[in-house]
């Protein structure tokens, strides 16, 4: 019997196999483990995403949901709640209005490749990827400077499950308990000395001359703290690993810089970091002659639909010049990722001087050790060879 | 399934059918038509994927809504009457056949 465990260690290493299983032979499977149903098409994917009258987000998003999420942010609200809420951060955020955040980014990327300056390998995940994030964030959301470790340690332990229970062990809730007050504290000192920064405004923000609910604002920008450096930290490490992996697309890189967006959609595509979330039915729904109930969840198989041939041509095949349009390295829909243009601006901009510090590099590890997580892959470290 | 009607600015016209429900923004990615983008994915943030939708079919298309309006302020090809942004019109029986033409730039 053809099982889909998304708890597995071995499904955080390789879920590929997995996903064209499904695909090919149960394209709406029910997994046990997961206590959902899976898409595994692009086209089921892309449907479900276009149709949230049917694909609710306001029951959650993540595979395992966190405590007080649902109904009270960006990714777990319906519209038109949800589109109101995104109206009010949405203009700060598009590639136009983040030019201010590429000098600081390079000057991070700089600071911390000079630290590194005469090692012979170092690990790009904790030594440059996850610091470059989170130098950024707290420049975007003007954060205190003090504690941006351990913000950054309480985001990755925040997205991780135990493989073992099938849950969020408690250190895990202890993380997000953490993250959640510390969202709170932002935003009391932030209401008492209001800045000009995504935050404040946010805050401050109304609708139909409402303020927003108090949960809402911290969920929310819990969920921004969460998403912005766990996501983007991730990605970068697994855009390393792919580099470190396929050394003609690296040359290629060096060679001409103005190749690493490509670079960048194409491993969104191929090592998808996001790789499942969830929707729950509002209902019944026959898919490939399964029948599902109103108030079932549905995963959404991102990584497995970056994969599929039925959408990209050898699929399984790392090419950056293949420029795959309609990935769904950002989901898509409604809820397609808020945060694209910070992504692809900080990616770029830390590549560049990635690339012309190290144009060669290898990875010293050949077993990495995943991310235990059923949202997430990414590896938590990234040793890699320099000189 | 619904048909589109797709013309390049330099006047190249490609008919393609879209799953009912899909965008007009996903029918030209997913179809190698070049001059729609679709940067953010389809959530209205970007202005990407901006059209010119043919007059017969302009009273056809559900009203925007004021985010879209506010997005198509920020379009890189001059804005006109018609524009609407392609990730916003779902493909429908009621508007098969629709033309939409595209600016010169997106970005
Ligand atoms: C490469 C880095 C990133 C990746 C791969 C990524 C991926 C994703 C994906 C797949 C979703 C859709 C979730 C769903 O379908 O339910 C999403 C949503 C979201 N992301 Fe990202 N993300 C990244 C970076 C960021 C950054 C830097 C921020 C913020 C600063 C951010 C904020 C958000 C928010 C707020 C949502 C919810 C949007 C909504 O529901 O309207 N992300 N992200
Ligand atoms: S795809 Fe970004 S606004 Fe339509």
């Amino acid at each position: 019997m053809f099982r889909f465990d998304p708890y597995s260690p071995v499904m955080d290493a390789d879920p590929f196999p997995f996903y064209k299983t499904l695909r090919d032979e149960y394209p709406c499977f029910w997994s046990e483990e997961a206590g959902m149903w899976v898409y595994s098409r692009y086209a089921d994917i892309v449907t479900a995403l276009n149709d949230w009258e049917t694909y609710s987000s306001a029951k959650g998003n993540l595979v395992d949901e966190l405590p007080n999420r649902a109904g009270s942010t960006l990714g777990t609200t319906d519209p038109p709640r949800h589109d109101r809420l995104r109206a009010l951060i949405q203009k700060a955020v598009t590639k136009r209005a983040l030019d201010h955040i590429i000098e600081p980014a390079r000057q991070s990327a700089r600071k911390h490749l000079d630290a590194l300056a005469g090692e012979k390998s170092f690990d790009f995940v904790n030594a440059f990827s996850s610091k470059v994030t989170v130098d950024l964030l707290f420049y975007l959301f003007d954060m205190p400077a003090e504690g941006q470790q351990t913000v950054r340690d309480k985001a990755v332990l925040m997205v991780q499950t135990d493989p073992k229970t099938r849950k969020k062990a408690p250190e895990h809730i202890a993380a997000y308990d953490w993250m959640v007050d510390y969202a709170a504290e932002l935003i009391e000192t932030r209401k008492k000395n209001p800045g000009q920064d995504l935050l404040s405004n946010f805050i401050a923000a109304e609708i139909d001359g409402e303020k927003l609910h108090d949960r809402e604002v911290q969920m929310t920008i819990t969920t921004l703290i969460m998403a912005g450096i766990e996501s983007l930290s991730g990605f970068m490490g697994v855009m390393g690993l792919n580099l470190a992996d396929h050394g003609d697309a690296r040359r290629a890189l060096v060679a001409d810089p103005a190749l690493i967006p490509d670079a960048m959609e194409e491993s969104l595509r191929y090592n998808t970091s996001a790789q499942r979330f969830r929707r729950c039915l509002t209902k019944d729904q026959e898919v490939h002659g399964q029948q599902m109930k109103a108030g079932d969840f549905v995963m959404l198989a991102y990584g497995s639909g970056n994969r599929d041939e039925r959408q990209f041509e050898n699929p399984d095949v790392y090419d950056i010049a293949r420029k795959p349009r309609g990935h769904l390295g950002f989901g898509g829909g409604v809820h397609a990722c808020l945060g694209t243009a910070i992504a692809r601006l900080a990616c770029k901009t830390a590549f560049e001087e990635f690339l012309t510090r190290y144009p060669e590099f290898e990875r010293v590890e050949q077993q990495l050790p995943w991310v235990p997580s059923s949202n997430f892959r990414s590896p938590m470290r990234l040793e890699l060879a320099v000189g | 399934m619904p048909k589109v009607t797709y013309i390049s600015h330099d006047g190249a016209e490609r008919q393609v059918e879209l799953p009912a429900g899909w965008t007009l923004m996903q029918g030209a990615t997913l179809n190698g038509i070049d001059g729609i983008e679709g940067e953010c994915g389809g959530s209205c943030g970007c202005a990407t994927c901006h059209v010119y939708v043919d007059e017969r079919f302009a009273d056809k298309l559900a009203p925007m809504s004021e985010v879209e309006d506010e997005m198509l302020d920020c379009t890189e090809s001059p804005r006109e009457a018609n524009s609407r942004l392609g990730c916003q019109i779902k493909a429908t029986p009621e508007i098969d056949g629709i033309i939409v033409r595209l600016p010169e730039a997106q970005s």
